[in-house]
């Protein structure tokens, strides 16, 4: 939509300014590597395999989209890309750290700093206005409020909800709180966008807006972004399309390989 | 290879503060059923405290009439009525309340003079040793003072009829001659069985109150508790959230004990206030609404208040422990599921 265009095009200059101090820091070509991850969940006497060795790496300012059916490992895969879960076998380096070496205190400052989440039911503090949400991640990271509020007013800009910064999210429709969110997840300029199922409670067209924010983040500000998804347009506006089946890595594509199994199933 | 983590530092209090504000403000419909549990627990516990200072200061306030009437009584019926007579007081030390009342009663009574030494009471005339006795068919020896320093016949020189009462060691001395005659003492002396037997009445009683008030502040507790494990489960997508953002356990943790010593707090200054009033208002029916008001402490009804504010602010917290520790263990992952 000629909104979701306008309105990005001006901030993203100084956000990419922004990102380059952190991106300066951390120049591999990888961005998150897997390698061999297991993760076994014990119930009581059972156990249960959900991810049974995947490897795969993610490429810097990559746009990946991860697919599977529901108990397929897919959701404790992703958890584990984004620091959210440990492994129990196998290693996972985001930004070269092998996160299960990290303590509480540097997970959550990886956490704060290195990944923005993004989620399906967009999870903004209800009790927050729009600017105070986006605030939220600063004030974790210990950014002093006048700087902090000045920067969350700029990514609100770039989202498009300059004018909705004092909003509550109850105000709002479903796809502007989920550029909220987006731009929350932005706050820290952080190196890759993890987002569960982003537009799966939004209409057609709202989603539409939001894929192409997306991919124009991505060119802008050069920030890797992974998405748990099924929404067709979303695979097809992503680089690689990575499907797990059974805890295991079944196969990655292209959206236009992709194109085709969906047919088959559709 | 560089270092490219850092670790995560803690939030300063202030900030905790401001979002558990903000979270209580929102959320105040079900804030305020947790409030007014910990309104009815400290209300209870504060009524109970209340009626034992009123009752006790009723006791009191009787038991000091009780003896003034029956030292009224022990005059009239060595002397007859007051009215008209010539009374003398002489104080030996300092005057205590009950002294204070039985003057006020005697002067009430309109005699025709009422003399003393050493005494500043209203109603009272002062006057030296000599003229103290001076046609007066009354001498009243009050005060805690030893009697030794001053000697009977001194005081009652000059006097019409000899009775001397005295107000602490309970002797009546009566009659023309210098013989001192002992009666009863005023207060009838009850037996040591009866008195045990009223002791051990009066602990069971307080340990039946104190039993039912422990009892009402640990479903307090459990109320307060409950509710914020529900305040919990409600929020563990916001909580989930927070922690992706990168929130410490430790902020989640300080977030719930704050939102719960708030109401704590909220809560037992309102019961406080609720359970002083209530019985103050209940006994005044019940009494004199002066007698209540008057004789009540106000000191230690305030001391109780201020313990009770911290009993309710304390029991507050510690329902919030297990709930807090239960939302800071919340694993960041639980921001994913999209169901509620």
């Amino acid at each position: 939509m000629s909104n979701g265009q306008n309105h990005s095009t001006g901030l993203a200059a100084g956000l990419s300014q922004m990102l380059e101090g952190a991106r300066d820091s951390a120049k591999g070509s990888y961005v998150i590597r897997a390698v061999g991850v297991r993760k076994v969940y014990k119930m009581g006497e059972s156990e249960t395999h959900a991810l049974r060795g995947v490897t795969l790496d993610v490429r810097r300012g990559e746009y990946m989209s991860i697919m599977g059916p529901s108990g397929s490992g897919k959701s404790t895969f992703f958890n584990m890309i984004g620091g959210l879960d440990k492994p129990t076998a196998g290693k996972v380096y985001i930004d070269q750290v092998d996160i299960a070496q990290l303590d509480p205190y540097e997970l959550a400052w990886l956490r704060c700093r290195k990944v923005g989440y993004i989620f399906q039911m967009f999870n903004l503090i209800q009790v927050m206005s729009c600017l105070e949400n986006v605030m939220l991640p600063m004030s974790f990271a210990g950014k002093d409020s006048e700087e902090a509020r000045e920067r969350a007013l700029e990514i609100l800009e770039l989202v498009g909800l300059g004018d909705r910064a004092l909003h509550k999210p109850a105000e709002m429709s479903g796809g502007q709180q989920q550029r909220v969110a987006i731009a929350r997840a932005l706050a820290n300029t952080p190196d890759i966008l993890l987002a569960d199922e982003p537009t799966g409670n939004l209409d057609l067209k709202t989603g539409e807006e939001i894929i192409e924010l997306f991919s124009h983040l991505r060119k802008t500000l050069g920030v890797t972004i992974i998405t748990a998804t099924h929404d067709l347009k979303m695979l097809k506006a992503s680089d690689r399309i990575v499907w797990i089946e059974d805890g295991s890595l079944a196969r990655i594509s292209t959206p236009e390989e992709a194109n085709i199994h969906l047919e088959e199933v559709h | 290879m560089e270092q490219n983590i850092g670790k995560q530092i803690k939030l300063p209090f202030r900030r905790a503060l401001q979002i558990s504000l903000r979270g209580i403000r929102i959320r105040f419909g079900r804030s305020l059923v947790t409030v007014s549990g910990v309104v009815l627990g400290i209300a209870f516990l504060m009524s109970n405290l209340t009626g034992q200072l009123i009752k006790q200061a009723i006791a009191k306030e009787r038991a000091q009439r009780d003896t003034v009437n029956m030292m009224l009584s022990l005059v009239r019926a060595e002397v007859g009525s007051v009215t008209g007579k010539k009374i003398a007081v002489a104080v030996c030390g300092t005057l205590n309340d009950t002294d204070r009342l039985l003057l006020e009663e005697i002067a009430a009574a309109a005699p025709e003079s009422l003399r003393g030494l050493g005494v500043e009471a209203p109603g009272v005339t002062p006057v030296p040793v000599e003229r103290l006795g001076e046609g007066a068919s009354l001498l009243l020896i009050l005060g805690s003072g030893a009697r030794s320093e001053i000697p009977l016949a001194n005081l009652a020189a000059g006097m019409s009829q000899r009775v001397a009462l005295d107000s602490v060691e309970g002797r009546v001395y009566a009659g023309n001659e210098e013989a001192n005659v002992r009666r009863e003492p005023f207060f009838g002396r009850e037996s040591d069985e009866q008195i045990q037997k009223a002791r051990q009445q009066a602990r069971a009683e307080r340990f039946r109150t104190i039993w039912i008030v422990v009892i009402s502040l640990l479903v307090t507790v459990l109320g307060v508790a409950n509710a914020l494990l529900m305040s919990v489960t409600e929020r563990f997508r916001e909580i989930g959230t927070m922690k992706c953002l990168g929130a410490l356990s430790a902020f989640i943790r300080t977030l719930f004990l704050i939102e719960s010593s708030l109401i704590g707090l909220a809560g037992s200054l309102v019961g406080v206030v609720l359970g002083a009033l209530l019985p103050l208002i209940a006994y005044s029916f019940a009494y004199r609404f002066g007698l209540v008001f008057g004789s009540m402490p106000y000191g230690t009804l305030f001391m109780a208040a201020a313990g009770a504010v911290v009993v309710g602010t304390l029991l507050a917290v510690l329902a919030a422990i297990y709930p807090a520790r239960f939302a800071s263990r919340m694993v960041p992952a639980s921001a994913l599921r999209s169901t509620v």
